[in-house]
This record gives structure tokens, C-alpha cells and sequence, in this order.
């Protein structure tokens, strides 16, 4: 059946088909009718249980304990209750807790402009906790996508046994699109970790060897820990190499964009190539490069200062060019002239 | 863990003791972490014997703890154990018996990780009221850190971040946690080890939230500071300082020992007392046109009348009627029973002034 959906809708429905069973989460614009969609839904379902949390810290504490517990769990927040989040995020990657995290991006730091989309929260999925960690993260920029890449982040989180994150922001989060979601078919990877109650196992954020043992001063053992977990992450995200190449025929630029800003720049898509990534994080790095090499220039399009230009720049070894929409300003006319500024500097 | 031939004199007729409760140890990572003399070997001890007294196991008991001294205690049980984040260990237990009904839920933890780092969660979930049996081993100290001053500080007491003493006042647990009922807050010390099981013991079988505060001591890092040379000097200051209190009580007094516990719901504050006008019969009021009423407005120093489903009331003596004659939207000389049905108060307001006449139809 066709329906009116917003992208806060199509996750919620995206998780559900993913077989969650557990939502905790604390009010904040733009995700609060996440919690909503929650609420309504153990009232018809009393298979699913919700928690609103008295702050973000508890929401992703239970997020994860849930998925301890045993249950498909998930939490939805944006930047200033993303930034509370962090401890947890990082206990989830040593305890394995598979479940996700949405962050629906606003123009930050602090409580910013809490009704205006940004895309400027990518360096928090992956720096924001303490100590080296790799979470996969996506980014849909349609509704159909919310729902698609809901179900596929907690396939990532089953396979990598941590929490992954899907992104959105302001604009997505609220857009209203047709989707007939019952005709989507995607695979749902099943629950593998054992739940609580079988065993004498220690979930703990300290480092531990296999027997559970904490061990707070052996580098081997952290070493050997720290690979294992970049191994299964690398693998849990090598399945998912997402992304969108629109190449344009004789285009000598290449425009590199995602989320909301790759629905504002759609258009540019007859002058110019257009790159999207969809898995945000670990970087496309192999994609990028065999993208990359045809084009003279290349321009990053995106809602923060840089934050995914920087690692462009990292992945592929060479200077990019930027337009920042900043301050929720995604004009189509606006980053055309910016557009055509950075292509005027390099003329001389 | 002690002498346990010691423990034995005091444990009365039982001149075997159970050690059954050595199952529910990890005694594989024995030695364990803490100082000796350490009060969190007693409780660790004491509630692996009530978990087993009341025959759970690692099949149907979680413990949950926090971080510091006391958070290391879910480690040595044989138990899936999770230890969370500093403090937060009442939200993750919260969630788990939230999706495992059939699990016991215990949490061990400190004072400083649940009063003082976790105190939001404290707060938010006792209100909650989730069947969790807490363990606060309150020993009024950061012992991990190495002697900071904690939550439950006493005000005066010499620590390395209050040196001239503590100059704040302690949180009280016993105050914050019989706010609303039902709740169950016991609080206990390691050195009235009767008492202390007892304690344990109701705690696991209160249904609902239940905390157990236990005055535990830490020597090595806040006794010593304070004058104490041994353990069991602490011990005997701990028995000058609180006395136990039997029977069933609401509410502990800060020195005493026992079980506060409520079953019932919260007492509704004491309805607000309106005075009623006594009725007149219609026949009798005085009738009005709406014309006629509008005269009464307030100005020029005419009474301010109002109608109000068919009666007319003598708003004169309302304060908020004084100065515009007009409260907000009301205004006077008018039929305000359209007003007030979406008014955000009730027609009581109305009631309390007397009714001088009636709508003519």
C-alpha cells in the first residue's frame, strides 16, 4: 500500500521490519516523533517496550543494555544528545551490543539551531568517544532510504556485534514522501549474540581477554582485542560498499555530496559527474579512488566545514574544493555560485 | 574475605558453616582487588549467601554494577555480569528486567557511582519503581581514585579534595529515596552482620525497587585520614554512630539502622477548601436583562456583575476583577458561561461569590 511517509516514519518502520523490539530516547527536535512512533507502537504491539529516558546518557545505556538483554534495540537523538551518547557508543564497541543509533544532524555545536538541518556531526560518529573505535555509519537522502538503510544498519550491527549509526538530518527527518513499503524486500539478518541468563559471562567496558578476565596493563592483550574489532568491522562493512555515481559525459568535475544536499544539488546532475556516498563511514576509500582519478576538479558539497572533504582528501591523497552550506542554508542558487567560484579560481 | 572460622562464632548454632556460596564466586580470579580490611568482601559475601539461600543462579540472576571499588563486585560473581559506564548502572538494570521479566536483577555498585555520577538515574529510576534490588556500598568515600570526597561525605570529614574538611552537607539517601511510595530503603553497616543479612535477604524479595544502603568502611583510603589505625576500629565507630531500629517504620532517622518501607500510593495532598455561597432558589433572584446586566461593568463605582448559566454573580470583591474591570478575557457586565466552560479553571471561581439575581429568558 502507497503512503505518506515522513523520514522519522520510515525509520521507525524500518527498524520494526528489522525486528526491533525495544526503543529508549529522550525529546529533541528533529527526532521526537521517533519516540512518538514508539510510544504508539507498544500500544498495539506489547511485544515492544520503549523507555523515555529522563536524559540522552540513559537512552543509549538502555540501548544497549537492551540489546544485551537479548532484544533488537535502537535510539534516536540529534548532535547536542549525540554528544551525551558518546560513552555509551564506546561501551557498546567493547561489550559487542549490536543496535543502532540515529542522529538526525542540526546546525550545532551546542544547542545551535535546533530546527535547521547539518550535515556537520560526521567527525562525532567517529571521534566523539574516547580511544580508537570504527562504527559504520549511512546516510539515506530519501524516505525510501530511511527505511531500506534502517534495516540495513541493524544488519551491520548484527554482523560487526556493535552499535551502528544511521544519519539524517533536519530537512530528511521531517521530508514527506510516497512509499509503498510493504513492496520493499531486503534481508533481515537474525539476532546471533546470546542473551543475559546463559552463563558466567562478564559484559564489561574494561579491557578483557577472552575468559572475561579484566586486563588493565598487558599492551598484547589490547592490541589483540583492538585488531579483532577493526577486522569485524572492516568485514561487516565491506558488504555494504553503498553509493551513488551519476557520471556526466565530457564533465571534468566531479561533485561529491550526500544526504539532503545530494537531493538540492540533483539538477547540477547534467553539467556535472555526481558521487554519493551512502556509507558514510568507514570511507569509500576504493570507491573514491577509482571515481576520483578522471576528474580534474572536485568538489565536496556539504553541510559542515569540511568534516567529509577532509577525509576525501585522506582517502584519495589530493586537494579537494569545498562549499559549505552552513547555518541550514541549502540553496540550490547559492551552491551553483559556489560552485562556479571554485571553478573560476582554478582557471588562472 | 576474611577469617571465616571467626565469622562462624557469630553465625549463633550453625557451627558448620554453608559454603555453598562459594559457587556463585569466580574464585579463579581470586585474589581479588580490594585492600584488606575492605568492607566490599563483606558484601559481596553476604549477598552471593542470600542469592543462594534463596536458590538463584547464573540462569536466572543478573548483577549489574557501576565503576569504582564496589563496581568490580559483579566480576567475581558467577553470574552474567555487566559492568557499565560510571554510574550508570541502574539505567542498564532497569532495561534488562525491562526486556527480561524472568531475570533477577540485582545491582552492586558505590555510593559515589550511584548517588553522585549515576544520581539523575537514581532519581528517575526508583521514581520508576523497576523490581531491581540495589546494593550501595557506602563506604563515604572515592576509594578507586584515592580518597576523594564522595556524595556521602559527612560535612566536616578530612579527605585530599577537602582537606579543611568537607564543607558541603551529605546527600541523604534514606531522605531522597521515600519520596513516593511504594519503596523499600534499608540502610545497614557491614559491622551488624544480623541486621545487614536481614537486610539483604528483604531487599531480594521486596517486589519493586529496593535499595540497601550499607555503611561500609574504606581504611585504607578514608579511615587512616580520619585517625582510625585498624578496620575494626572503624567497625566500632560505626556502632557508635547508628543504632538498629526494629519493627516496621516509614522513615529512618540519619543514625539509625533498619528498614524503611511504603506498599501504599502517595498521600493526596489535602483538598483546597472553597467556600460556597449558600444556594438561593431561582424564583426568588432578582431577574435581568443582558441589557440591564451590562450596565453593572464596574465603572463609575457600580458593582461588576456577570451571568453564569442563568444566574447573575457579584464579581465586586474579586481582586482580579479591580482596576480594567476585566480578568484577561472575562469582562464584566456580560454572560460569561461560554467563557468559563473553556476557561483553564473550573466554575468554582464563580461559586464563591454570591448569586444576586437571575437571566431574564
Amino acid at each position: 500500500m502507497k503512503r505518506l511517509l515522513s523520514g522519522n516514519e520510515a525509520i521507525f518502520q524500518g527498524a520494526a521490519r528489522a525486528g526491533a523490539s525495544y526503543f529508549a530516547g529522550y525529546p529533541i527536535s528533529p527526532t521526537s516523533e521517533i519516540l512518538q512512533q514508539a510510544v504508539l507502537n507498544s500500544e498495539e504491539n506489547p511485544e515492544f517496550r520503549f523507555l523515555q529516558a529522563e536524559d540522552e546518557i540513559a537512552a543509549a545505556i538502555a540501548t544497549i543494555s537492551a540489546s544485551l538483554a537479548g532484544a533488537k534495540s535502537f535510539t534516536a537523538t540529534s548532535g547536542p544528545g549525540f554528544s551525551l551518547m558518546q560513552e555509551a557508543l564506546g561501551w557498546g564497541h567493547v561489550v559487542e551490543a549490536p543496535c543502532v543509533f540515529v542522529n538526525s544532524m542540526r546546525v550545532g555545536p551546542s544547542t545551535g539551531m535546533p530546527t535547521q538541518p547539518a550535515q556537520s556531526d560526521l567527525l562525532q560518529i567517529k571521534a566523539g568517544s574516547a580511544g580508537d573505535y570504527y562504527p559504520i555509519a549511512f546516510y539515506p537522502n530519501s524516505v525510501r532510504e530511511c527505511f531500506l538503510l534502517t534495516v540495513t544498519a541493524f544488519n551491520a550491527a548484527e554482523e560487526s556485534l556493535s552499535p551502528t549509526i544511521l544519519l539524517s538530518d533536519a530537512f530528511l527527518s521531517h521530508l514527506y514522501e510516497i512509499v509503498d513499503l510493504e513492496d520493499i524486500a531486503i534481508e533481515v539478518i537474525p539476532r546471533s549474540k546470546e542473551p543475559l541468563g546463559r552463563g558466567q559471562r562478564l559484559f564489561t567496558g574494561t579491557v578483557h581477554d577472552k575468559m572475561g578476565n579484566l586486563k588493565t596493563s598487558d599492551p598484547e592483550i589490547y592490541r589483540g582485542w583492538l585488531w579483532e574489532l577493526k577486522d569485524r568491522h572492516h568485514r561487516a562493512a565491506e558488504k555494504y560498499p553503498l553509493f551513488e555515481y551519476l557520471p556526466r559525459k565530457g564533465s571534468e568535475t566531479l561533485l561529491i555530496s550526500f544526504g539532503i544536499t545530494s537531493r538540492i544539488i540533483s539538477s547540477l546532475k547534467d553539467r556535472f559527474s555526481v558521487f554519493r556516498p551512502i556509507r558514510i563511514y568507514p570511507v569509500l576509500e576504493k570507491e573514491l579512488n577509482e571515481v576520483a582519478g578522471s576528474y580534474r576538479h572536485i568538489i565536496v558539497v556539504e553541510g559542515s566545514d569540511g568534516q567529509y572533504a577532509s577525509w576525501v582528501e585522506c582517502a584519495i591523497s589530493r586537494k579537494v574544493m569545498k562549499v559549505a552550506c552552513l547555518g541550514g542554508g541549502f540553496r540550490l542558487k547559492w551552491v551553483q555560485s559556489q560552485i562556479e567560484e571554485c571553478l573560476k579560481g582554478t582557471k588562472k | 574475605m576474611g577469617s571465616e572460622s571467626d565469622r562462624g562464632v557469630f553465625e549463633g548454632d550453625e557451627k558448620v558453616m554453608d559454603r555453598s556460596y562459594k559457587e556463585l564466586l569466580k574464585l579463579r580470579r581470586f585474589p581479588h582487588t580490594w585492600c584488606p580490611g575492605c568492607g566490599i568482601g563483606s558484601v559481596l559475601k553476604n549477598v552471593a549467601m542470600a542469592i543462594k539461600e534463596l536458590g538463584w543462579n547464573d540462569k536466572n540472576t543478573v548483577a549489574v554494577s557501576g565503576i569504582g571499588c564496589s563496581g568490580r563486585m559483579s566480576g567475581y560473581m558467577n553470574l552474567d555480569a555487566v559492568h557499565t559506564p560510571h554510574g550508570r548502572a541502574l539505567t542498564s538494570a532497569e532495561t534488562i528486567k525491562t526486556i527480561r521479566p524472568d531475570l533477577n536483577v540485582i545491582v552492586l555498585s558505590g555510593d559515589g557511582d550511584l548517588a553522585s555520577i549515576g544520581g539523575n538515574h537514581l532519581l528517575h529510576t526508583s521514581r520508576r519503581n523497576p523490581d531491581i534490588t540495589v546494593f550501595c556500598n557506602d563506604n563515604e568515600i572515592y576509594g578507586l581514585t584515592g580518597g576523594q570526597a564522595g556524595p556521602t561525605t559527612p560535612k566536616g570529614a578530612k579527605t585530599i579534595t577537602s582537606p579543611r574538611g568537607e564543607p558541603y552537607s551529605p546527600l541523604r539517601l534514606g531522605h531522597l529515596l521515600t519520596q513516593h511510595a511504594p519503596y523499600f530503603y534499608a540502610r545497614t553497616t557491614v559491622y551488624h552482620l544480623n541486621h545487614f543479612k536481614a537486610c539483604i535477604r528483604e531487599a531480594l524479595l521486596w517486589k519493586g525497587f529496593s535499595f540497601v544502603d550499607i555503611i561500609s568502611d574504606c581504611i585504607e583510603l578514608n579511615g587512616r585520614r580520619l585517625g582510625f589505625k585498624t578496620a575494626h576500629q572503624m567497625f566500632k565507630w560505626f556502632d557508635e554512630r547508628f543504632h538498629i531500629v526494629e519493627g516496621e517504620r516509614d522513615h529512618l532517622r540519619e543514625d539509625e539502622l533498619g528498614i524503611a518501607r511504603a506498599v501504599e500510593g502517595e498521600v493526596a495532598p489535602p483538598a483546597e477548601k472553597v467556600e460556597k455561597k449558600p444556594e438561593t432558589p431561582m424564583e426568588s433572584l432578582k431577574p435581568f436583562t443582558l441589557e440591564e446586566l451590562q450596565r453593572f461593568d464596574g465603572t463609575a463605582g457600580k458593582p461588576i456583575y456577570i451571568a453564569y448559566k442563568g444566574k447573575v454573580y457579584d464579581l465586586s470583591s474579586s481582586p482580579l476583577f479591580q482596576g480594567e474591570k476585566r480578568m484577561r478575557c472575562h469582562i464584566a457586565g456580560k454572560d460569561l458561561t461560554k467563557d468559563i466552560n473553556i476557561a483553564p479553571h473550573g466554575e468554582d471561581f464563580v461559586f464563591r461569590f454570591g448569586a444576586v439575581g437571575r437571566l431574564k429568558e
